[in-house]
């Protein structure tokens, strides 16, 4: 069966620095995959070279086997940090306008609603909460219908309740069979969601496997201290 | 509605949003046009002959300032970058802020040209070849805006380099300051200026021959806009994180030095003042010695005649009121304008009323019409036209007392015909007519001496 995402090989540098070295991966289709490590590791970098946004140095990237960057991008939906939209711009603008490139995107109304933007639906953006415009970004990711969600730390900024609202909204994107690639920081997050993880450092995969199967594997007691012990010794 | 219509639409909508890009896309061209209009109100026709420099400004400023200052906003919040998510191409986002900046540009110079026709200013000779130049004018100005735009990283940064570019362009290049008002030496350097040929493909389109004579500057627009357009390609960064190439600049600004090098290599760069542009004067200037004359034009005499000072007139060589020589041949550019007024002619009401006198008035004013917008060739070329119009339609023994009638009384009469000239394909000037009148003045003595063998011909 093809891979939902295939990560082989990639090498990304910035001069001198190795952000991501040789770093490897597959997901299934209906599987959540964690991206973790430190500040620096290369998860966002990995995230944007699958993107498109920065160019490898190295390596292959395919999504259900296609490897054409604006066939990729239309089955993907994604949050990063340091996006943005136009301040004049409202969430109901933003979702019909972005979903104007995909083949069969979702309602917008729909999507307003799912996210608790209904009352705020012709706000201007730069009126919104910093918890409204991740919400936003949130349902823009969805906007396309897309098979491959890629998230960067998606739930920052979210107040406790949206946080587990949108956590359920991932398990749920699992349910209906497509794939998520999630790179956070949040542990706690990390081993609710995801199926599989990476831990990664200095841009390479240090281990990968299932979290508990991971602590269990290095007598760690939380997968906090997992990652922490993995990443001092690289 | 496809993509990049609907984010095409997205951006104007967005721009009408904002206040401040209201406030310097469309107030600040109104706050020129006035400030021009102020400061130039007593020419004889309004605005009109400094349209292209008003219309370079209105393109140069959403070009250079209004495009990048836009792009590189959106860049530096990370709006490219997450417009670089979604599934289309990089060509798709950058059609569609350049449309959307081409549709501000063309309502921001409506907007300005109405406010213009408002004050009397003329209709344009060519509206045809107005927008031709519009056109290349903002193809030359966007890819030099797109070139800032992918240059800098913040919106302080455009500014300042906006101003590098735009303010010596403004004062050395020929478009806020007229280049016969300029030094010898700035108006050489005023051809490695992009401004300088958007001025005058405009200019030319409202009061010249249009596009005729222009394809030189046409093509300085174009190789300025491709070159800027080449660059901004080859610096494209949809993340200020990214670093561009500035190798690229040499491109863009090495085409103003090879277009302005070819400029000087062609000749016609400097521009003589306008020396000989002195009043015409009064009908007392040029007959001193005449004697009251009486209502009735058909008690003018030879007599009359003899105290007409003909060498006081202007040279026909010269600005004010020009007379071609009977063997000149003009640019074949404006042949077809010259031919519709030959043409037209006989068909023109205003030329062909009852009462003799404003029959020869009316036809008078098609020669002083385009010597008052100083429509280059055109206004040497059109009083030979009107001379053998007015020979063919007043009776010869009539002809030189009317003429010397008129001249005495260049205020009498009515001045509609002036208003009607556009079936000729010249522009019809609203605006104040006592100008007029004293060209009409000076044409119908030129004549005069002409029919009674006063001034040789030539």
């Amino acid at each position: 069966m093809t891979a939902a995402l295939t990560v082989c090989g990639l090498t990304h540098r910035y001069g001198a620095v190795n952000a991501v070295d040789g770093i490897s991966f597959e997901i299934a289709a209906g599987e959540v995959f964690g991206l973790l490590g430190p500040n620096g590791a290369g998860k966002t970098t990995t995230l944007e070279s699958i993107l498109g946004l920065v160019r490898p140095d190295a390596g292959r990237i395919a999504v259900e086997g296609d490897a054409d960057p604006a066939r990729m991008r239309a089955k993907i939906g994604a949050v990063l940090q340091a996006t943005g939209l136009p301040d004049k711009i409202t969430p109901r603008e933003a979702l019909t306008v972005f979903g104007a490139f995909y083949p069969a995107p979702l309602d917008p109304q729909i999507l307003l609603g799912r996210f608790g933007l209904v009352e705020k639906a012709d706000a201007a953006f730069d009126t919104l909460s910093g918890g409204q415009k991740q919400r936003l970004a949130l349902a823009l990711a969805f906007v396309g219908n897309p098979r491959l969600l890629l998230l960067d730390e998606p739930t920052t900024g979210l107040d406790p309740q949206m946080r587990r609202e949108v956590q359920d909204r991932i398990a749920a994107v699992r349910e209906e069979g497509r794939a998520v690639l999630l790179a956070t920081h949040d542990m706690a997050e990390a081993e609710r969601l995801c199926d599989r993880i990476a831990v990664i450092a200095q841009g390479r995969v240090l281990a990968t496997g299932a979290p508990r199967d991971l602590i269990a594997a290095s007598g760690a007691a939380t997968l906090e201290e997992m990652i922490l012990a993995q990443t001092a010794r690289a | 509605m496809s993509a990049l219509a609907t984010l095409t639409a997205l951006s104007l909508k967005l721009n009408f949003r904002n206040r401040m890009a209201i406030l310097y896309g469309y107030l600040f061209p109104l706050v020129f046009l006035l400030a021009f209009w102020a400061l130039y109100r007593n020419d004889p026709v309004p605005l009109a002959l400094h349209i292209g420099q008003l219309l370079t400004i209105t393109v140069l400023g959403g070009a250079c300032f209004g495009l990048p200052t836009t792009i590189v906003a959106e860049r530096e919040r990370g709006v490219w970058r997450r417009y670089r998510l979604l599934p289309a191409r990089s060509w798709v986002f950058i059609t569609s802020v350049l449309a959307a900046r081409l549709v501000l540009l063309v309502t921001a110079v409506l907007l300005q040209l109405a406010l213009g026709f408002a004050f009397g200013m003329p209709w344009p000779a060519h509206a045809g070849a107005l927008a031709v130049g519009f056109l290349f004018t903002a193809f030359a100005f966007m890819g030099l805006g797109m070139t800032i735009a992918m240059l800098v990283d913040n919106v302080p940064a455009v500014q300042a380099l906006g101003q590098c570019i735009f303010l010596p362009m403004l004062i050395l290049g020929g478009v806020a300051v007229q280049l016969e008002s300029l030094p010898l030496w700035v108006q050489h350097l005023s051809v490695f200026f992009p401004g300088r040929y958007a001025v005058e493909v405009l200019q030319r389109s409202f009061t010249g021959a249009g596009l005729g004579g222009s394809g030189f500057d046409l093509l300085a627009l174009a190789l300025i806009g491709l070159a800027g357009a080449i660059a901004a390609a080859g610096m494209f960064r949809w993340d200020r994180s990214f670093s561009p190439n500035k190798a690229w600049l040499a491109v863009a600004f090495g085409m103003w030095l090879v277009v302005g090098a070819a400029a000087e290599l062609r000749g016609q760069v400097t521009v003589v003042g306008l020396a000989d542009a002195q009043p015409v004067g009064t009908p007392r200037d040029y007959a001193p010695a005449a004697k009251a004359v009486t209502a009735d034009w058909h008690a003018i005499t030879e007599a009359d005649f003899d105290t007409i000072a003909f060498d006081r007139l202007p040279a026909d060589q010269g600005i004010v009121a020009p007379v071609s020589r009977s063997d000149a041949v003009p640019d074949p550019a404006i042949v077809p304008l010259l031919d519709r007024i030959r043409d037209g002619l006989p068909n023109w009401a205003p030329g062909n009323v009852a009462d003799p006198i404003q029959r020869a008035r009316n036809l008078l004013a098609v020669a002083a019409v385009p010597d008052i917008l100083e429509m280059e060739q055109v206004e040497r070329f059109v009083p030979r036209l009107v001379f053998a119009r007015l020979q063919t339609v007043i009776p010869p023994q009539d002809l030189p007392k009317i003429l010397y009638w008129i001249a005495m009384h260049p205020d009498a009469g009515d001045d509609g015909a002036i208003h009607q000239l556009g079936v000729l394909g010249l522009p019809d000037v609203s605006g104040a007519t006592r100008p007029v009148h004293a060209r009409i003045m000076v044409y119908a003595f030129k004549l005069l001496g002409r029919l009674t063998g006063r001034i040789p011909p030539v």
